[in-house]
């Protein structure tokens, strides 16, 4: 399973649906309907995939932690009230499996240091092409702690609300407000060169 | 007159939300108001939209695992049902005149049948050296649509009731509690949220 992106533009588009769909496919799912759990399962899928590889970053893992939210998915859908978005309440669960996921394997380790060292590479002067910058972003990804990179990956990749992010990170608004925050330093540090005309 | 430093902070902090849109009214004004005078917040704005730039352009290749999840849904097949959505079904089908009417019928008839059989007292025999037996359900309860596995199980435990049978004709199920925690265990099924209905099914211990 290939989960790592490509750095091939155009832009990516995964298949985002309505709200309303979302709610007749979930309704389908309640009464049995395996025509519709796939549909479910097909806009999902991408954006599961995306998000559990930045949490568990170990591929095996984020087939079974996808596997395991959908089941979920599909054996629970009559509990789902609707008090949430649909989206919330998946990712929710998928966030939870992925903690439980994590928990079997070693964090790779934030590197602490990172916040008072300058960054080396690439240089000031260093101009540098979109796949560096593509690159310098997955290995500054790398670096953060895996609930960093779920804020980071949910605003701005998912385009989540930093309430919705709160809600399925089960966390204060005010803890993911500062996760990003130490996130954002994190990344410019790592990407100075890149972004240079932003810094 | 608000502390610039901390308004500073505040808007620096919904930078990347302020850019992918989803900041509501407030936060939003707050934002819009600090970045007509602050420089280093207006050049943080721009980064906040390359990194949405530069995230939205790669996207893991995953190939599809339908096939993978659907072999693995049908090997349960059929599906286990859990006590919520047998509840769930019981409170539609109730929600159905003719279905609701038969329903109370039936579940009537399991109250009263259940007070007669176990009001009749008989006298029980057991042999010398045989193993204790099961528990006699005294108390039928219903759960409510909403009530999730883990609801149910803690208002189980809460009451001290255990669960020795069912679902019955009517779908109801049937509870063993200690005879003199009887009434305790019913007040403490009827006043959980998780319950619809909770009715003792034998004589008033004595």
């Amino acid at each position: 399973m290939k989960v790592h992106g490509t750095a091939s533009r155009p832009r990516t588009d995964i298949a985002r649906s309505s709200g309303f769909e979302e709610s007749e496919l979930l309704n389908r799912v309640k009464a049995r309907d395996l025509h519709a759990f796939e549909k479910l399962y097909r806009i999902y899928q991408p954006r599961l995939t995306r998000f559990l590889f930045n949490l568990v970053q170990r591929p095996q893992l984020v087939e079974e932690v996808l596997d395991d939210t959908m089941m979920v998915v599909w054996q629970t859908a009559g509990n789902f009230r609707g008090t949430s978005k649909l989206s919330t309440w998946i990712f929710a669960i998928a966030y939870r499996k992925a903690l439980k996921a994590r928990s079997r394997w070693p964090e790779p380790v934030a590197d602490e240091a990172f916040d008072t060292r300058v960054s080396n590479d690439p240089g000031p002067d260093q101009q540098l092409h979109e796949q560096h910058l593509h690159d310098a972003l997955v290995e500054a990804m790398e670096d953060l702690s895996a609930d960093h990179r779920a804020v980071v990956d949910l605003t701005y990749f998912h385009g989540m609300g930093y309430r919705e992010i709160a809600e399925i990170m089960k966390c204060p608004v005010d803890t993911v407000k500062t996760r990003m925050f130490h996130a954002r330093r994190r990344l410019k540090q790592a990407l100075s060169g890149s972004l240079r005309d932003w810094l | 007159m608000p502390n610039p430093d901390a308004t500073h902070d505040q808007a620096e902090a919904l930078l990347p939300w302020y850019a992918n849109g989803t900041l509501d009214g407030p936060d939003q004004a707050l934002v819009e108001r600090h970045l007509t005078s602050c420089a280093r917040c207006q050049r943080q704005l721009g980064l906040e939209r390359v990194l949405i730039d530069e995230f939205r352009s790669f996207a893991p290749e995953a190939e599809t695992g339908w096939t993978r999840l659907r072999g693995r849904i049908e090997a349960k097949a059929p599906p286990r049902r859990s006590i919520a959505e047998v509840a769930t079904e019981i409170w539609q089908r109730f929600n159905r005149p003719a279905f609701a009417a038969l329903a109370v019928a039936q579940l009537a008839f399991v109250v009263l049948a259940g007070s007669i059989l176990l009001s009749l007292n008989r006298p029980t025999y057991r042999a010398l050296g045989a193993s204790e037996a099961p528990p006699t359900a005294n108390v039928l309860v219903m759960f409510r649509p909403e009530a999730t596995e883990q609801h149910i199980r803690t208002a189980l435990k809460a009451s001290g009731a255990s669960l020795v049978g069912g679902p019955t004709a009517a779908d109801a199920y049937l509870l063993h509690v200690a005879p003199p925690q009887r009434a305790t265990a019913l007040a403490a099924l009827r006043s959980d949220g998780a319950i619809q209905l909770a009715q003792p099914i034998d004589a008033a211990p004595q």
